[in-house]
């Protein structure tokens, strides 16, 4: 089955902003908005959940410490002691530095490794722009038919009314998943 | 606006409250002069640098926001300059111990001979030159930083903004020698034969993150009392918490640079510093102060809702300042006493009257001009911020 979605271009932030507002208090479905550059507030005008990349971030941190410190340990106490200044072989300042460090490099590359995944990023990956100005001056917001209440002339005249410059109807194949 | 009325006036019992409160500082000071005259000069010399490093916070802050061309924080940007008020305040104390008490640093008091370069930078007169020029540099780059923010109210030129980055830029700079030298004159000279070259970033660190806990706790304040409720939004607060959550790990970060490298060298001369603080009751109180400055604020305002909730920033802010007392005590204290711990009765009573004269300073100052830079070119970009 195919979906009929409406996009419509705005020129400035401001009216796009308005015209998200406005679908949400019609309860109209917000596939999604492109914009060139970050839109501060955006997430709350679209009521978006917090993103949960934070968590990945803490988790990745958490295990990066912990493997570290475990390695350390077992390297200078277990495995092979060696008597550096005759301080104890569990030495837990000296290991400070590697750990931290280790800590903020799995942090680092699982959140973004884990944004890419989710955003289904990847190296060499052919560029599929909504419109072709989206990442230059124009701001493009999605909207999709839900029932058959959906009325195409006055969710027109809606994005027109927020200053849309160009209105355009798609038809999208349901992509099957 | 050229005639602007302030029409805040804070309650009257305040202004009981405060005085009462300096009341028990200059009683604990004098009790403490009676009984233990060492500690209470050591004490003056605690909070005196205390509130030194309050009205630097301040003017740092100002300046730091022009320097940078940040719009944020200009809503409450007479917040941070007001506090700069409590700075003549602080010198007093200061010079007071330096002219009248010398004989707390070891070198003043012809325990320790002195050689080559030490001998050339301890000794007294070019000691108290060096504290006169500090507190001159600092007194007239604040005051030059606050009055071209208020001519700014009279006629909104946008000369006052580029001679404000201007001078911050300087400051910035001359900020760093002076701040660092002058921790190193009159705290670790204590100990002259001991030596730490990042001991300036060390106090640099503590000071501006307990200076950020003020200006969050005043805030705060002022925001539910009125003269900053239009002012001020959670996003200001947001911000401020990111920096105290950055800073109080950047205070943790010099910390251990200063630690470990002490430790691990282990050389009789540096370390004797570590030792005489890890030793008794002394060796709580510096857990206690990794845990008060960083430990906790760290794992609390890691969340963002944390940092936008004035209870948690608030409780956050009022456990740094804690920290900051204890992290002073610790430095300052110790050589003094040799080690002994007591209940530090006086050094609390005397902070708690610092504290009351840092407020009545910082009302003095608030109360001098609009509450609120009002032709700031960069006013409405900070009143309709947003993260």
């Amino acid at each position: 089955m195919s979906q009929f979605q409406l996009l419509g271009i705005f020129d400035d932030e401001s009216g796009m902003v308005g015209a998200i507002k406005a679908a949400r208090q019609q309860r109209l479905r917000i596939v999604e908005v492109y914009t060139p550059y970050a839109v501060h507030g955006l997430d709350r005008v679209l009521g978006l959940k917090r993103s949960r990349l934070s968590l990945v971030c803490v988790a990745a941190g958490g295990l990066g410490a912990v493997l570290k410190m475990w390695f350390e340990i077992w390297t200078a106490a277990i495995d092979w002691p060696v008597d550096v200044g005759g301080k104890p072989w569990n030495s837990l300042p000296a290991f400070v530095p590697i750990t931290f460090e280790v800590m903020v490099l799995f942090a680092g590359l699982a959140t973004v490794g884990a944004f890419f995944m989710v955003s289904r990023l990847r190296p060499g990956k052919k560029p599929d722009l909504i419109h072709p100005r989206v990442t230059n001056d124009r701001f493009a917001l999605l909207i999709q038919e839900t029932d058959a209440a959906f009325d195409v002339g006055r969710v027109r005249g809606l994005l027109q009314s927020h200053g849309a410059v160009e209105v355009s109807e798609r038809l999208v194949e349901e992509v099957p998943a | 606006m050229n005639h602007f009325e302030f029409t805040y006036h804070p309650p009257r019992s305040l202004g009981r409250w405060l005085l009462a409160a300096c009341g028990v500082g200059v009683l604990a000071w004098v009790a403490g002069l009676l009984t233990a005259p060492d500690r209470a000069w050591a004490s003056l010399m605690m909070v005196s640098f205390w509130l030194v490093s309050m009205g630097l916070t301040g003017s740092l802050f100002v300046g730091l926001m022009y320097a940078c061309g940040a719009g944020w924080a200009v809503a409450f940007r007479r917040v941070p300059e007001a506090m700069s008020a409590a700075l003549p305040a602080g010198a007093i104390g200061v010079l007071a111990v330096l002219l009248f008490h010398p004989e707390m640093y070891p070198w003043a008091a012809g325990h320790e001979e002195l050689k080559g370069f030490h001998a050339f930078w301890l000794n007294r007169p070019f000691f108290l030159f060096r504290a006169v020029a500090y507190f001159a540099i600092w007194l007239t780059f604040s005051a030059l930083l606050n009055r071209n923010s208020r001519r700014q109210d009279e006629d909104g030129a946008m000369l006052h903004s580029r001679r404000n980055i201007n001078l911050s830029v300087v400051y910035m700079f001359v900020f760093a020698l002076t701040y660092w030298l002058a921790s190193v004159d009159w705290i670790m000279s204590l100990e002259p034969e001991w030596v730490s070259t990042i001991f300036g970033i060390y106090n640099f660190s503590g000071m501006f993150v307990a200076g950020l806990a003020a200006i969050i706790l005043l805030l705060l304040w002022l925001k539910q009392s009125a003269p900053m409720r239009d002012f001020v939004n959670q996003e200001h607060l947001h911000d401020l918490g990111k920096l105290l959550f950055a800073f109080s790990t950047f205070w943790m970060y010099i910390f251990f640079s200063q630690y470990m490298l002490i430790w691990y060298a282990n050389m009789t001369e540096e370390s004797v510093y570590y030792i005489l603080r890890q030793q008794g009751v002394l060796g709580i109180l510096f857990i206690a102060n990794v845990v008060l400055n960083w430990g906790v604020p760290f794992l609390v305002l890691l969340s963002i809702p944390a940092k936008r909730s004035p209870v948690v920033l608030t409780s956050m802010a009022a456990l740094i300042l804690v920290g900051r007392w204890l992290d002073l005590y610790l430095m300052i204290l110790p050589p003094v006493t040799h080690g002994k711990v007591t209940l530090p009765w006086m050094e609390m009573g005397m902070m708690l009257g610092a504290m009351a004269l840092f407020v009545m300073a910082f009302l003095a100052g608030f109360r001098r001009a609009p509450q609120t830079p009002v032709r700031d070119p960069l006013l409405a970009q900070s009143l309709s911020y947003h993260n």
